[in-house]
């Protein structure tokens, strides 16, 4: 069985009504962005239920046919909206936006807006546990100790972005030297041209370098020393990559 | 022959009251006491003495009057001495809706259930304080799920910006409507708050009718009067 897990209070009242109105023969939509897990809840509360996609519409319509409780997701993407009779069916569509506003509060009972991930801080942080377990399976990673507080999050778009930035977070910690050479080829030979390159691309080995050396030893004196460089070498190339 | 008129004016379906000088009750029918829960005594007083013909004798003018689902087209005013004047209002006839009920939409339903869900769904967008006064006891009803939830999504949204809702459910004791030959009871949904929005008033209306739903839109309250079709 589906599982869906929030904290957040505006989805509680979401799951509440939904759960109110589940035997009631009524038409609900869920709008919110893409990957905020509204597709995961209509099926975490309605498991039995058939399920179609907006984006294929001959689908939708034979299913409206034959049956009374159906999932609709990806309603925008339909163009019949103003066809489709919901009496006495119990739809639950989603949407990740809302195309003809007047059209949707005509057709729906219950018109529900999904929060984004950015306003659910407690949900962010359950999905970073299983998306940091889940990348940590796939790429087969020892458990070897991990501060989960210094991965990045990114929730751009949502759960998405969120598991991508900590897919790479981990792949980029489980890299030893051969792989970051193989990284920096692929990318090399992806996009090197034009007749500055040597400068150029010199920047993806130079910069991580003088950021990384600051950050460990504060003082451009002291990573001078540790990198053999002259301090004013150092202060150039600082200056070169606005390095701050 | 000697007849007591009395008992017929007790039941007339109409109010009629009978003041004395100083504007107290001498006595009244039971129609007008339903209607004095919604108006007060001194108000229907000044109205008696404003249409007073000017002298002895009876009076009767149109216009309209509205209290609450109470509403008037005319009143006879009259005295015949110093002491009393009566005032009789005039119901005016409800309209009798013609469209049939498409039965086969209308479900067996808990509507506490609906109002609940719709309670929710208020919730997820709004934080004002509501109190639900509710009884948990009213039978089940038959009534278009789906359309009576977006009246009650609707209704609930004229309140989005209100302070302290109040929101009730009751049965009215006593009353009825009649639909499609049939007497039926009627629940009555009250939402009432400090003020609230107009702007979807037409599709208030619009989706009570068709679910054969009164509903009173008023500055500061919404009232349903819903019937119970079993």
């Amino acid at each position: 069985m589906e599982t869906f897990f929030t904290t957040s209070e505006k989805i509680q009242h979401i799951i509440k009504s939904f759960n109110l109105t589940k035997t009631l023969f009524v038409s609900s939509i869920i709008i919110g962005d893409a990957h905020t897990g509204k597709k995961s809840l209509a099926k975490y509360l309605f498991p039995e239920a058939h399920m179609v996609s907006g984006t294929n519409q001959e689908e939708v319509n034979k299913a409206l046919e034959s049956y009374d409780e159906l999932i609709i997701t990806d309603f925008e993407k339909l163009s019949n909206q103003s066809n489709f009779d919901f009496s006495n069916k119990r739809i639950i569509a989603t949407a990740n936006y809302v195309g003809n506003a007047s059209l949707i509060d005509d057709i729906f009972a219950f018109i529900y807006t999904m929060p984004p991930l950015a306003e659910r801080p407690e949900d962010v942080t359950y999905l970073k546990n299983l998306f940091t377990k889940e990348a940590m399976a796939t790429l087969m990673i020892e458990n070897h100790t991990l501060d989960e507080k210094v991965i990045p999050l990114n929730l751009s778009m949502n759960s998405k972005s969120l598991k991508k930035s900590i897919f790479l977070y981990l792949m980029q910690l489980s890299m030893d030297n051969e792989d970051i050479q193989n990284v920096i080829y692929h990318y090399i030979s992806k996009h090197l041209e034009g007749n500055d390159g040597y400068r150029e691309y010199l920047e993806l080995y130079e910069k991580p370098l003088i950021k990384a050396g600051l950050d460990k030893y504060g003082s451009q004196l002291q990573l001078s020393q540790v990198l053999g460089i002259n301090r004013n070498t150092l202060r150039k190339k600082i200056h070169e990559h606005h390095i701050d | 022959m000697d007849i007591n008129f009395e008992a017929f004016v007790e039941w007339d379906n109409s109010p009629f009251i009978l003041f004395n000088n100083s504007g107290k009750i001498i006595y009244l029918n039971n129609a007008s006491e339903i209607l004095f829960g919604y108006v007060s005594k001194k108000e229907l007083f000044d109205i008696a003495v404003s249409y007073a013909p000017q002298n002895f004798g009876y009076k009767t003018t149109s216009l309209t009057l509205n209290y609450d689902s109470f509403l008037f087209y005319a009143i006879t005013v009259g005295y015949e001495n110093e002491e009393q004047i009566s005032l009789r209002l005039y119901n005016t006839p409800r309209i009798k809706s013609t469209r049939k009920i498409e039965t086969d939409k209308f479900i067996t339903t808990d509507i506490n259930i609906l109002l609940e869900a719709n309670i929710a769904l208020f919730k997820t967008k709004n934080n004002n304080p509501l109190k639900l006064l509710t009884d948990q006891d009213l039978p089940s009803f038959k009534i278009d799920q789906n359309n009576f939830s977006k009246l009650l999504r609707k209704t609930l949204n004229a309140f989005r910006a209100s302070d302290s809702i109040d929101i009730s459910l009751k049965l009215l004791i006593g009353q009825h409507v009649i639909i499609d030959d049939k007497k039926e009871p009627i629940i009555q949904l009250a939402i009432e708050a400090n003020g609230r929005y107009a702007d979807t008033d037409d599709e208030i209306q619009t989706l009570a009718a068709q679910s054969q739903i009164k509903s009173l839109l008023k500055e500061r309250s919404i009232k349903l009067e819903i019937p119970l079709i079993q």
